[in-house]
């Protein structure tokens, strides 16, 4: 889980998706996320992910870094399905579920700067929270590349090769020790320069504007899409039978969508 | 870590809408807290612990099976209401991260926030009664017995989430039954195509299993996660263990005090934070 | 001979901005920084460095400046103020870079990091935004606004710091080693503008420094600090270029031309005097040359 790979996604991108305005993507992935709630169907399911990958490789997000992290919370989910579920169908559900949710977040993340996430949060939460949220964002990025610096002269003292995973482990350990007492100091310097600054509550975010309105219009109309035939299949049982309807159009959204990404 | 990885659309709403109400009353206390004692000094502790947090959880000590936690370090650190409200960042950048359901951002600050307090409570109570000197066996107790504590809290949400509930739950599943009303459970052929039967026809039959189907749900779900629970908390507890006890050797005066001890001023309006 | 004179004749009416008197600290692992010998001053207009070693106290004095440290012994006054206790007072009139900048970019984008202070005092968003450009533009990056702080290069990390240091128009501008990560051309331009800030706005210029050799370029006055914080000595660059043997005396390794210099004189009374750059020894020497004992 490489939070950084993220976030230089999110802002060296240029597909359609990075021109739309951070709130229409927030909608949007709110909309997939009612979606996931009410689905009751796991072939519906099965066609909403088809789809959603299909639309992600049309566009040409990086899907070799999104896929992993959106199937990471299947494996979670398979082990809570095979202790709750009742039976195989209804664990598929559930697993399909946990990944449309996370393609959906994390769709909206590698397209989306966190702190452009993060602005719409901070004006419902206490100040102190939201100001923490976007401190935390800075300071992810000093210690991350301070920790593979530890992490790095720590295994070269130690001699260390990707062969002795006890010894790497404790090699781990021992930096994220100095990795500790760094951060603290460097919270120190932050309080320092906040006191300088002038600091007196309320850091803000520059809202982006879109740059493409057309890319806005797209991804709500896209999520709403998704959401109506969700609710559809949900509240007319009778068209349950039609479902792998769904299924197959996931899957020609999904080779549309990978068509389209190639020839781009 | 008890990070609940239930996904989203399986709890009931009203389950997961009572964890953000819950947890948002929690943040709103403890943000007044952290107002009051200085929020120049709370805001980059906050960061820079939650940072720490999150790079400790993306660096892979056992690839795939577990990753360092650090909750009760964060609580030692910064002591329990700072706690919660890195509680909540650290659950809601992992729920943007595709680590964990979005809806369950609530419960899940609930749970992580409880285990950081409950570390730091062990903690500071274990070294007063037997000084800081033995800090890591204390630190190793303390981080197993939290985690057991919230291990058991992620078991008891799921067994509110089986208990009989006056509404159905998101729809997909439902909350008293633990069962998925869907056509699949009447035969694909059986409705549809052929006109299918009422739902009502066969809600006798279910309730007769409704209530075992609950407590095999639950129970299966405690077996599996106390099964595989205490292996992590051993491995956490080793790794929580090591970094106190590096800490209190190097620089005693950090643990519970979090930064501030440098001999700076304390400029008005910035108590020092320790706890 | 007194190091202390200065030519006040340009500062005749300038305003004593900073004092520091004697000041006494003592850190936690038991280090002590005695920042004593000779009163530090600083007036309206000048560009005043500080030079020494590692650990002579560059950073500790500085401190004491920004209020973030409050002497045990002596006193320190900034603007007339106590600055450590009532730093509230005199904020907008101070810039601030110290030496890690990485630790002092807060923001997410380099905009909303120089829009910062502009916003806390409480200016309007669109004032705050202009002050932020024209900062921006005075450095040289107005096309780095929207970039996040993590993907910069360490010379454009400081110049965002300035940035964010210069857009409330400071009176009083501290710098922490701000030439560090800076090659020769930004070096160069950071120069030539901190210069423009001091002649036209006669912004009071404070650094910290261990380059002693480039000083004639950058200070009209300067301290040098022994290790454990004693002000050996202070002066103009023409006086510090003379005083190899004082430098010396104290642990402090002088300029290598004053060195160069000191050691010509003692062996030839006739040696010149010394010269503050590479070109004006060059042309000192050649005259020497040239002339008859």
């Amino acid at each position: 889980m490489d939070v950084t790979a993220v976030d230089r996604s999110a802002i060296s991108g240029d597909t359609l998706l990075h021109h739309a305005a951070p709130a229409s993507k927030l909608i949007a992935a709110g909309l997939l996320l009612g979606a996931v709630m009410t689905v009751n169907d796991p072939l519906v399911a099965a066609g909403v992910v088809l789809s959603l990958v299909g639309a992600g490789a049309a566009v040409r997000l990086p899907l070799g870094q999104m896929l992993p992290l959106a199937l990471y919370p299947a494996l979670f989910a398979l082990v809570f399905a095979f202790a709750a579920a009742p039976g195989p169908v209804t664990g598929a559900l559930i697993v399909l579920k946990a990944v449309t949710a996370a393609l959906a977040v994390v769709t909206l993340m590698f397209s989306t700067p966190y702190p452009q996430v993060f602005a719409p949060i901070q004006r419902v939460t206490p100040q102190v929270v939201g100001d923490a949220l976007l401190m935390t964002y800075r300071s992810l990025f000093i210690l991350a590349e301070k920790f593979a610096d530890l992490t790095r002269a720590v295994r070269l003292r130690a001699g260390l090769s990707a062969r002795q995973p006890i010894r790497s482990a404790q090699a781990t350990v021992r930096a994220l020790g100095g990795l500790l007492l760094y951060s603290l100091d460097l919270s120190q310097h932050e309080y320092d320069i906040l006191y300088l600054r002038g600091y007196e509550g309320g850091l803000r975010v520059t809202t982006q504007r879109s740059t493409d309105h057309a890319a806005d219009l797209a991804s709500l109309l896209y999520a709403a899409l998704i959401l109506a035939v969700v609710l559809v299949f949900r509240l007319v049982p009778a068209l349950s039978g039609y479902s792998w309807l769904v299924t197959i159009a996931g899957a020609v959204d999904l080779l549309t969508g990978l068509l389209i990404g190639r020839r781009r | 870590m008890s990070h609940i990885h239930i996904p989203d659309g399986v709890l009931p709403w009203w389950l997961w809408l009572t964890g953000w109400l819950a947890a948002a009353a929690l943040l709103g206390i403890a943000a007044r807290r952290a107002t009051r004692s200085g929020s120049r000094r709370a805001v980059p502790l906050i960061g820079v612990v939650s940072a720490l947090v999150l790079v400790a959880m993306s660096s892979e000590i056992v690839p795939l099976a577990y990753h360092v936690n650090l909750t009760v370090v964060a609580g030692v650190l910064i002591g329990p209401w700072l706690g919660v409200i890195s509680a909540f960042i650290v659950v809601l950048i992992l729920a943007l991260l595709g680590h964990g359901g979005v809806t369950v951002v609530g419960l899940n600050t609930l749970v992580i926030g409880a285990e950081i307090a409950l570390g730091w409570a062990l903690v500071r109570t274990g070294t007063r009664l037997f000084g800081i000197r033995r800090i890591r066996p204390i630190a190793a107790i303390a981080t197993v017995v939290t985690l057991a504590a919230t291990t058991t809290m992620v078991v008891g949400i799921v067994a509110l989430a089986g208990a009989p509930a006056a509404t159905r739950g998101t729809g997909a599943l439902d909350a008293e039954t633990l069962e998925f009303r869907n056509p699949f459970s009447e035969g694909v052929f059986s409705s549809g195509l052929v006109g299918g039967h009422e739902h009502g026809e066969t809600d006798a039959h279910e309730d007769e299993h409704a209530h075992e189907s609950e407590a095999l749900a639950v129970s299966r779900f405690a077996a599996v996660v106390y099964t595989l629970g205490p292996i992590g908390w051993l491995l956490e507890a080793l790794v929580t263990a090591t970094i106190l006890g590096y800490v209190g050797k190097v620089r005693p005066g950090l643990l519970f005090s979090g930064a501030g001890v440098q001999g700076r001023v304390a400029h008005v309006g910035d108590e020092h934070g320790g706890h | 001979m007194n190091m202390h004179t200065h030519d006040r004749g340009r500062l005749a009416d300038a305003e004593e901005i900073i004092r520091i008197s004697c000041v006494k600290h003592t850190y936690e692992d038991g280090t002590t920084v005695h920042l004593c010998g000779l009163d530090f001053l600083a007036h309206t207009g000048a560009r005043v460095a500080v030079l020494g070693p590692n650990g002579s106290g560059k950073t500790t004095m500085l401190y004491h400046i920004l209020g973030l440290m409050k002497p045990q012994e002596g006193s320190v006054t900034v603007f007339g103020v106590s600055p450590s206790e009532q730093w509230s007072k005199i904020r907008k009139r101070i810039g601030v870079v110290l030496q890690n900048v990485d630790e002092q970019l807060l923001a997410p984008t380099v905009i909303d990091d120089v829009m910062f202070s502009p916003r806390q005092y409480g200016l309007s968003e669109t004032e705050s935004r202009e002050r932020a450009h024209k900062a921006l533009a005075l450095l040289g990056i107005e096309h780095l606004a929207d970039r996040v702080p993590h993907n910069l290069s360490g010379g454009e990390k400081r110049k965002t710091a300035l940035a964010g240091a210069l857009v409330m128009d400071p009176e009083l501008l501290v710098l922490d080693e701000p030439f560090e990560g800076l090659d020769p051309k930004s070096r160069s331009a950071l120069l030539a503008l901190l210069d423009r800030l001091a002649r036209e706005q006669h912004m009071t210029i404070v650094m910290s420094t261990h380059d002693i050799d480039s000083v004639p370029e950058f200070a009209d006055y300067a301290y040098v600090l022994a290790p454990g914080g004693r002000i050996a000595l202070a002066g103009t660059p023409e006086e510090l270029f003379s005083s190899a043997d004082v430098l010396t005396e104290g642990n402090i390794t002088p300029p290598i031309l004053a060195e160069l210099f000191a050691r010509l004189r003692a062996r030839d009374a006739t040696a010149p005097a010394p010269a503050l750059s590479v070109a004006e020894a060059v042309e000192a020497l050649t005259a020497w040359k040239s002339c008859p004992p």
